[in-house]
């Protein structure tokens, strides 16, 4: 067996898998639309990048390094979850890791599926850019210094996602809800480190520490002397700022580091293979004990069939949203977690302190519970409970919503009720609902997860 | 060519469900029998280096395993109880994948991989996609997958559950087909239908192997 069939092998049938997927080519038609709100010209109508507070004047390298910049940033954990929660997410690891193929062959052979589709949608927005400047363009249309500043800034950071996702499935606690957090984590440092790392000055080093290598170019194309960098929203100054994205890119070992992420990308991918650690096949009772509870004890106490009758006449909205929460709450942790995000509560910012806190525990325990609830196969099961399923997901944001202000309580003991009580309501009933219908949408808690705790940021650092 | 079980143990937490299971499995048929939730599956996912024990070893030809486990697996075929199928995969691109897994060239992997489904009465379905396959269909899909490249080592698990009986017998045919010249390893309910035909019945409980008959 030579390493390379088995690569290919691993290729061809994730490539397949993404090929035959409606969600691909929904994620490549949306690319380009999403680009069209990537480069706003005006305040608060999409997402605009600002030196100290004016608009760059729109030349066709400005074009091309906008469009690497969003994607750098704000792209990074979309297609992350794509990745993560898309058409390859279930691979039969039941023969993989009893075979003898190697793990490196493998993670190599799926790391180039997921890199393809990853330069698949860099080709759909390089078309949208090139047709927005087509319109929009300031001086002359160059479509090549679009191309090339839009692929050297976003090309490895899209690799780099590829291959975090490769490792992320080899090992067994980055599996779950623990690898989302991670990235997140991972996605706020490559935005917040660079800012700090700018300050000292363009090194090959430096430059590495940046996945996303947006801040960099940003900077180092602004005219000397330039101060406030901003990617988003923010209000706007009159005029435009010229900007030189050449000057950016050949800044002092910015390419190298591009070229070493690549690199980099691909020694992931390979290491990924390398610590790889096969599943543990969850017992059955255990993994379905959460069901027992909820449907099949409730209705059949001591499975006599004659008190079925009883039984069911006996389960009421109240039983069953207590039940949701019941489940919420399950995790061997979430008790003491609580109880800290109540106490954080007591703090004095509460929309900035006890809220976020009380929302980021919310965040993990509905996205687990409602990807559990939601999960392709059991969406039958659950149907055969004496509730319709759309009776238990209106339990389930109930559940919490009432969860968020149990948490609430000694906030609104110090801090008066009512303004705790309206965050406390409007982040619990938000997020459940995210959190039900994310999870319904995807078949699985991943979507629900990192979009939550996008989401989360945003509230907490606006 | 022999498998050997020497003083396996495995528990899950507290739980012991495995305390010390020891058997040398010949050429032929094996059958796992014992109630459910003995540890049937838990001794097959052992063998098939699916799991680890925690204390004991498994031998093959002669040397123990975590040093015999790539030999062992070069000629491994098994059908866990469950597997993640790639859905959006046919049959016959699935096998190919499994195939290439294992080693085995391609043109005779599909070549075999279309006799097994044949006995199995999946050629009919080969290339449509998983998605639309019944349990019955996915189960014979997992026992096919791992007959192919002839194994001399072959563990199943249930192999018949939720099969009819025309096609459970099917599926017998080719495990004793495969038992004349191979180590096959199987836990089922059908047990007393094969039991004739195996050359040895094991019955797990309490966790341990005794041989019955
Ligand atoms: N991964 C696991 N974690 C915890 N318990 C397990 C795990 N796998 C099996 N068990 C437990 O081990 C016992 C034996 O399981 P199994 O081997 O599947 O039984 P059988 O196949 O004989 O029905 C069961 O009680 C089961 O709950
Ligand atoms: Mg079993």
């Amino acid at each position: 067996m030579t390493v390379s069939t088995v690569t290919a092998s691993a290729f061809g049938a994730d490539l397949l898998r993404y090929r035959r997927s409606a969600s691909l080519w929904l994620l490549l038609l949306c690319a380009p639309v999403a680009a069209r709100y990537m480069i706003s010209e005006t305040e608060g109508e999409g997402i605009s990048i600002a030196v100290g507070g004016q608009l760059p004047v729109l030349t066709s390298p400005v074009f091309g390094i906008w469009l690497g910049i969003v994607v750098s940033t704000l792209v990074m954990p979309v297609v992350f979850i794509y990745l993560r929660a898309g058409p390859t997410r279930r691979q039969p690891w039941q023969l993989d890791e009893t075979s003898p193929a190697s793990r490196i062959a493998i993670a190599l052979g799926r790391f180039g599926a997921d890199a393809a589709i990853m330069m698949g949608v860099l080709i759909a927005l390089s078309l949208a850019g090139l047709f927005l400047a087509w319109m929009k363009v300031t001086g002359p249309y160059q479509p090549g210094h679009i191309l090339l500043l839009l692929w050297v800034v976003a090309g490895p950071t899209l690799l780099a996602v590829a291959a975090i996702r490769i490792l992320f499935d080899a090992v067994p606690i980055l599996r779950g809800a623990l690898g989302d957090f991670l990235f997140f984590m991972l996605w706020m440092a490559s935005i917040i480190v660079p800012s700090i790392a700018a300050e000292n000055g363009s090194t090959f080093a430096n430059n590495m520490a940046s996945v996303g290598g947006a801040i960099r170019p940003l900077m180092e194309s602004a005219p000397p002397g330039s101060e406030s960098f901003a990617i988003g929203t923010s209000s706007l100054a009159p005029g435009r700022v010229e900007l030189d994205p050449w000057a950016g890119i050949g800044a002092q070992g910015y390419l190298a580091s591009r070229a070493g992420w690549v690199l980099l990308s691909l020694a992931i991918a390979a290491l990924a293979g390398l610590v790889y650690r096969p599943h543990k096949s969850k017992a059955r009772t255990q993994r379905f004990a959460w069901l027992d509870r909820l449907t099949l004890r409730r209705l059949l106490p001591g499975a006599a069939p004659s008190s079925q009758h009883a039984t069911r006449a006996g389960l009421g909205i109240v039983p069953l949203v207590l039940a949701e929460m019941r489940l919420i709450a399950s995790g061997s942790l979430f008790p003491l977690l609580a109880v800290g995000a109540a106490a954080i509560g007591l703090a004095d910012d509460y929309r900035h302190a006890g809220s976020p806190a009380a929302l980021l525990l919310l965040v993990f325990a509905l996205s687990a519970h409602a990807g559990r609830t939601e999960a392709r196969g059991l969406v039958a099961l659950t149907a055969t409970a004496p509730f319709h399923p759309l009776i238990r997901r209106m339990a389930f944001i109930v559940a919490g919503t009432v969860l968020s202000l149990a948490i609430a309580v000694p906030a609104m003991m110090v801090h008066g009720p009512l303004h705790v009580l309206e965050l406390a309501f409007l982040t619990g009933a938000a997020a459940s609902l995210a959190a039900i219908v994310l999870a319904w949408a995807a078949r699985s808690p991943f979507v629900a997860r990192i979009t939550l705790l996008i989401g989360w940021y945003a509230y907490m650092a606006s | 060519m022999t498998l050997e079980a020497r003083s396996l143990a495995r528990s899950f937490g507290r739980k012991k469900v495995l305390e010390d299971v020891s058997a040398t499995f010949p050429i032929g048929l094996t059958l796992l029998t014992g109630p459910s939730g003995a540890g049937k599956s838990t001794l097959l996912r052992l063998l098939a280096t699916a799991d680890k024990p925690n204390s004991g070893e498994i031998i093959w030809q002669g040397q123990p395993l975590p040093a015999a486990r790539r030999a062992l697996r070069q000629t491994l075929g098994y059908a866990p109880q469950a597997v993640d199928l790639p859905e959006d995969l046919t049959a016959r691109e699935f096998g190919l994948h499994i195939a290439s897994l294992k080693g085995l060239s391609r043109s005779d992997a599909d070549a075999q991989f279309a006799g097994i489904l044949e006995a199995l009465g999946l050629l009919p379905d080969i290339d449509r996609r998983i998605q639309g396959y019944s349990g019955g269909m996915r189960r014979r899909l997992i026992t096919a997958q791992a007959l192919m490249g002839d194994p001399q080592v072959l563990t199943l698990d249930e192999p018949t559950a939720e099969l009819d009986s025309e096609s459970a017998a099917a599926v017998h045919g080719l495990v004793m087909e495969r038992a004349a010249t191979a180590s096959v390893i199987m836990t089922t309910h059908l047990g007393e239908q094969l039991a004739p035909q195996a050359v040895q019945n094991l019955r797990i409980a309490d966790g341990k192997a005794q041989p019955v008959g």
